[in-house]
């Protein structure tokens, strides 16, 4: 990820700039702020920054989850269904039960 | 945890059905390529998935984009509970604070804490960061004046009194 200069980060409005690459594009982040509901009108510009640190904390909780399934189950590859169990077996994360649900085999 | 649930599920029909569609089309071929910009890169989700595992693990491909649908469905759970919030209030743009305050009513507690402290740090550094570029500015202003003297001391009067910024 290019990291901007201290000049470049005054013009464009210094989030990437201060605070070093951020681990995921706040662009994106953005975007998927914006589809997610009508709404969704302004969004400041720490807002992306917080989801991706958020996004990694979630991530590796979800990761460490899914490979203690997978351990079990005798595999060091993880599976879509070592995120499933995870997600089943972790009650904050019932928003994501359907996501898991999803999946086409 | 019941409460967790009910809090999340009283959340659920806002806007699950756009993310169903997608994940279908998404993952079922390659034809719906322009479709991807509702997902985190797959790269960078791979890498952060890495790091939280030891050196020997695999990560199938299929389990790396149920964590992008996965980062996604966060995202946009999260930031329809502080976009309603916002718009209650009459406030139009989502902050730092809108997040982690929805974070707490859907029962992401330890998320909410954790980015509150987070978010408090990026702040102050942030307000660190705009004194030293201010003084960075004065400091190159310095550097030329001196570097433009040491040329001719005559042409000195050719120059304003008041240093543009650079």
């Amino acid at each position: 990820m290019r990291q901007a200069g201290a000049y470049s980060s005054m013009l464009v409005g210094g989030v990437s700039g201060r605070t070093g690459p951020h681990s995921l594009p706040l662009a994106r982040i953005k975007r998927i702020m914006k589809q997610s509901s009508d709404d969704v009108r302004m969004i400041s510009a720490e807002a992306p920054v917080v989801f991706s640190k958020a996004c990694e904390l979630l991530i590796g909780v979800l990761v460490r989850r899914a490979w203690a399934a997978a351990l079990r189950r005798k595999r060091r590859t993880l599976l879509k269904e070592d995120v499933a169990a995870a997600v089943t077996n972790t009650d904050v994360f019932d928003f994501l039960v359907q996501v898991v649900q999803q999946q086409p085999k | 945890m019941d409460d967790v649930s009910e809090r999340q599920m009283q959340r659920r029909g806002h806007g699950y059905e756009f993310h169903a569609s997608e994940a279908a089309n998404t993952l079922s071929g390659d034809a719906y390529t322009s479709g991807q910009d509702h997902l985190l890169p797959i790269a960078n989700v791979g890498r952060i998935m890495k790091k939280a595992l030891p050196p020997n693990a695999k990560i199938s491909k299929q389990a790396k984009e149920t964590m992008q649908e996965c980062a996604s469905e966060f995202i946009g759970f999260i930031t329809g509970e502080a976009a309603d919030s916002c718009q209650k209030n009459n406030r139009k743009t989502i902050n730092g604070d809108d997040i982690c305050a929805a974070m707490k009513t859907l029962g992401l507690d330890d998320y909410a804490d954790a980015m509150r402290r987070y978010l408090h740090r990026y702040k102050e550094h942030e307000e660190k960061a705009t004194s030293r570029d201010h003084n960075k500015i004065a400091c190159i202003d310095v550097v030329d004046e001196l570097s433009v003297s040491k040329t001719s001391s005559s042409r000195r009067h050719l120059f304003p009194t008041n240093p543009s910024v650079g």
